[in-house]
């Protein structure tokens, strides 16, 4: 028993040395830091991501940008609401949106107005006395500086509102046609239902549409526009006191109409609406002309000024300017969707957005790395990337060394005809050039990951052939070995029990060199699109970085993936570096 | 080294490129679509198809295919591109020469750099320079040449815009030889990020081959000799040490220059060098067979001479390695 036990412990001492030579390596030590946080990284992948790499991530934020000099600039967002609509009232504009959100905003800084509602407010108009919204499910709010109060309007969701006779009287408009004219006296009545006190106009179509937006005309009448190419104008009555009545506006358009406004002072008019409708007034009693819209995306938001300049905002981070003369469109580099759009002390101001794809968006708290140009998160698609390439790499190292090993350790001991076939094999692999026949091979087959590491490991393991070969060669005349012949033993136990130990150490040398170069190779591929299909690898990140042509602007896209693999490639070579002197004892001295 | 042994090598390398050829065509006729299927557009009528299968000598059996292939090859006929309905000889030439024009204007650089540093380092050894130096050379192998192209087209290209990012030559142009395209300056304005990416690359492996082949000759008798003759640590180093050391640097510089051909594809991608590596990748694309198999095979001629080079190059400089 004694002898075996001896030779088992010398074994495994023999099998630990390489792990004596890293630690007394600083460098190396530093290497197994690195390549430990990584491969931890790959095994904890779900719980590190902050996203599902492959989910297309949607986000609403209370968006804002302003027109500054020549440009539309996204400023940092107020919240997490959307904001739906912008009433100016003076120098001051006051923004409502989801969830009751209201906030008023003085040309540079944002504050909270008191949250009376939870339902989502659609529409704000601003008058002397206060400022009143309207939103989903009947709600109206009432924004006075007293006492703010939350108050209803039946059930229906409202969708515009504008002050009428003077400011006296609000006239709201919603779904199913509706178009209530509200005297602003029943808002400080003290009843929370505000449908007794309130007159419902009869719409003159009559099919139950849904109204979208009303605005107060320069002659103190109002239009309404909705689906459908509906308007109506609301006209006030002969004698004060009365409601009003509607009457059938033509339009030369019947696309869906998503916002309005008329400049208060000259009477020009803008109504926008989907695929980039745009209607236009040049004065009160002017016709309505319908402009080749420059983008045919949907646009929600209206502005026309006195000048005869208008803001047409939409979908999409569309912004269109209309300059007295032809519409263009602005670059807003932006995918966020925009609901309303105003000049607020001499300067355009436009608002949004609700859940909107964030594509091509730079770090951020929320996507470390930015995402991608399908909005997905890139920090997340680095974490899931370390796993193919550890998988890879280990996977493909473990088949080079078990292959390359045994080659040698064969051609070694047996000699003869068996090392010179099997060495005539390693010198036709040493003519291939590694990379073109990588390419061919992974091309010649359906793409999948057996096929990447059989692409990466069928050429690799000529070098540790030889290597382990030589080393074989000079062992197998060593006196233990001729020891053990005498003594009886197989080949194969020889081989395996006696020689075997003795190449270990420079079995992980050629493990490390291997599994930095197979790293890299499977980088390589899946760069030029001919890794495992369906999943998420460094070289792939890049891959989908080039073929999308953002690359070119998109930095946070390109620097993280190459980093990880240069960090994770250097941190193999540390640690070969310090295996290096097993192979080559001449090196322990430096 | 006796005669015998160049010759005996020359007929093994003979040999690997033959079966190398083998195994290719048979790859490519068992892997590889139809070229019929995947060159010409869809909608071609089995008369029309067999025809053009007919013209291509693709309709025989195949082991008379390989027999043909292989008597051309000994006439150095290497068939019409599928593609470019072109002899193969010269698409591949064009290509090659602006592979190799830039491959290795990158090794030339990288070993007139690395070699000095490399030694330099030797001398420096266990300072801090020599840590930093070798972390560096590390980082730029480590670093995979396409992120580092990628960086640089951001960076010199896009953000700055000081050097062209695709092509050898500003579009269009008129050359009407090899020379006269090369030997411009907007050329050399193209070459550079290319050609300084993939020196970097390469930068690590003279460097660190070169400093650990000092340390090993520092350990030399007659390095001792030299010293204690009393020159300079300056003259021992770069006069007695490194012209030893050189030896596996400059067989290491055969076998890279060996696999320059093969050379890097995506560099070529990354800045759109109408290299041979971009070309046997569309050739395997588009089952082009005669083009894939002569550019595999120039690729390989390369690699098999230059290592045969560098077996015999060892021999000759080494008086200590006795081959046989």
């Amino acid at each position: 028993m004694r002898p075996r036990q001896r030779s088992r412990s010398r074994y495994l001492a023999q099998a630990f040395a390489p792990l004596r030579l890293i630690f007394h390596d600083r460098l190396a030590t530093t290497g197994v830091v690195i390549l430990g946080t990584v491969i931890v990284m790959a095994l904890a992948a779900p719980w590190v991501a902050t996203h599902d790499p492959r989910a297309i991530v949607e986000r609403a934020e209370g968006s804002w940008m302003t027109w500054d000099e020549d440009a539309w600039r996204v400023q940092p967002a107020i919240g997490l609401e959307p904001l739906y609509d912008l009433a100016v009232r003076g120098g001051e504009a006051i923004a409502v949106g989801a969830d009751g959100l209201a906030k008023r905003f003085d040309g540079r800084a944002w504050t909270a107005l008191p949250r009376i509602t939870e339902a989502t407010l659609r529409a704000v108009a601003a008058g002397d006395t206060g400022a009143i919204a309207v939103g989903d499910g009947g709600v109206v709010a009432w924004y006075v500086d007293d006492e703010p109060r939350a108050l209803r309007l039946g059930d229906a969701d409202l969708h515009g509102v504008t002050l009428v006779d003077d400011g006296r009287s609000a006239l709201i408009v919603g779904a199913g046609e509706a178009v209530w004219h509200l005297p602003l006296a029943a808002l400080e009545a003290g009843e929370t239902d505000l449908e007794p006190r309130t007159t419902r106009l009869a719409s003159p179509v009559g099919r139950g549409l849904l109204l979208r937006a009303v605005a107060t005309d320069a002659d103190g009448s109002a239009i309404a526009v909705g689906e459908r190419g509906l308007a109506l104008t609301w006209s006030p009555d002969a004698a004060p006191g009365g409601a009003g009545s509607l009457a059938l506006l033509t339009l030369p358009s019947f696309r869906d109409f998503n916002g309005l406004h008329v400049d208060p002072d000259g009477g020009r008019a803008l109504i926008v609406g989907e695929r980039g409708t745009l209607l236009r007034r040049e004065g009160p009693d002017a016709r309505w002309v319908e402009d080749p819209p420059p983008d045919t995306r949907a646009l929600r938001g209206a502005w026309i000024g006195n000048d005869g300049r208008a803001w047409a905002v939409g979908r999409n981070g569309v912004a269109l300017s209309f300059d007295g003369e032809a519409w263009q469109r602005d670059v807003t580099g932006t995918e966020r969707h925009f609901w309303a759009v105003a000049e607020v002390a001499g300067r355009p101001l436009a608002i949004g957005s609700d859940p909107f794809v964030d594509k091509l968006a730079p770090p951020s708290a929320v996507h470390w790395f930015g995402t991608d140009h399908l909005g997905r998160d890139l920090f997340s698609q680095n974490v899931y990337g370390s796993r193919i390439a550890l998988l890879v790499g280990f996977l493909g190292a473990a088949l080079v060394v078990l292959i390359g090993a045994n080659v040698g350790l064969f051609a070694g001991y047996f000699r003869g005809r068996t090392d010179t076939i099997l060495m005539r094999i390693v010198d036709v692999m040493y003519g291939i050039p590694f990379e073109p026949f990588a390419m061919i091979l992974v091309l010649l087959f359906d793409p999948s990951l057996l096929i990447v590491i059989l692409a990466i490991s069928l050429l690799s393991w000529r070098t540790v052939a030889r290597l382990i070969r030589s080393q074989v060669l000079s062992l197998s005349e060593r006196p233990f070995v001729k020891a053990a012949r005498v003594a009886g033993a197989s080949d194969l136990r020889i081989l395996y029990l006696h020689i075997a130990p003795n190449v270990l150490p420079l079995v992980f040398l050629e493990l490390a060199i291997i599994l930095g170069a197979s790293i890299i190779a499977e980088a390589t591929l899946s760069f030029l699109g001919l890794g495992p299909p369906q999943s998420i690898s460094w070289g792939g990140i890049l891959h989908n970085a080039r073929l999308s042509g953002a690359w070119r602007t998109a930095w946070w896209w390109n620097i993280p993936p190459g980093a990880f693999i240069m960090i994770t490639v250097l941190a193999v070579f540390f640690i070969s570096r310090a295996l290096e002197v097993i192979a080559n004892p001449r090196l322990r001295g430096r | 080294m006796s005669r015998t042994y160049v010759l005996r090598r020359g007929l093994q390398a003979i040999g690997t490129l033959l079966v190398i050829v083998t195994i290719l065509f048979f790859l490519f006729r068992l892997g590889l679509p139809d070229p019929t299927v995947a060159l010409v557009t869809e909608g071609l009528s089995p008369e029309d198809r067999a025809v053009i299968r007919e013209r291509f000598g693709l309709d025989r059996p195949l082991f008379e295919q390989y027999v043909i292939y292989l008597g051309n090859i000994v006439r150095g006929e290497f068939g019409t591109s599928f593609y470019y309905k072109a002899p193969v000889a010269g698409v591949v030439w064009e290509k090659f020469a602006n592979t190799m024009v830039l491959m290795l204007v990158a090794i030339v650089i990288a070993y007139l750099l690395g070699i000095p540093l490399g030694a330099y380092l030797a001398w420096k050894r266990g300072t801090r320079t020599d840590t930093v130096g070798i972390v560096l050379g590390l980082m730029f192998r480590s670093a995979p040449m396409f992120w580092t192209g990628m960086l640089a087209v951001l960076l010199f290209g896009v953000a700055l815009g000081w050097l062209p990012t695709s092509g050898m030559r500003t579009l269009p142009y008129e050359a009407a030889t090899f020379f006269h395209k090369v030997f411009t300056l907007d050329f050399l304005r193209h070459l550079i990020m290319p050609a300084t990416i993939i020196a970097l690359f390469y930068l690590g492996s003279p460097l660190l081959i070169m400093r650990n082949t000092m340390l090993e000759v520092y350990g030399e008798d007659f390095i001792e000799m030299a010293r204690a003759k009393g020159l300079r640590e300056r003259d021992v180093l770069y006069r007695h040490a490194a012209r030893n050391a050189l030896l596996p640097v400059i067989t290491q510089l055969a076998v890279t220059i060996g696999l320059a051909a093969g050379g890097q594809v995506v560099v070529e991608v990354v800045f759109s060098w109408p290299g041979l590596g971009r070309e046997i990748l569309q050739a395997v694309r588009t089952s082009d067979f005669p083009l894939a198999q002569a550019t595999f095979m120039l690729m390989a001629v390369l690699v098999i001479t230059m290592n045969f080079l560098a077996d015999l190059l060892y021999g000759a400089l080494d008086p200590r390695v006795k081959l046989q």
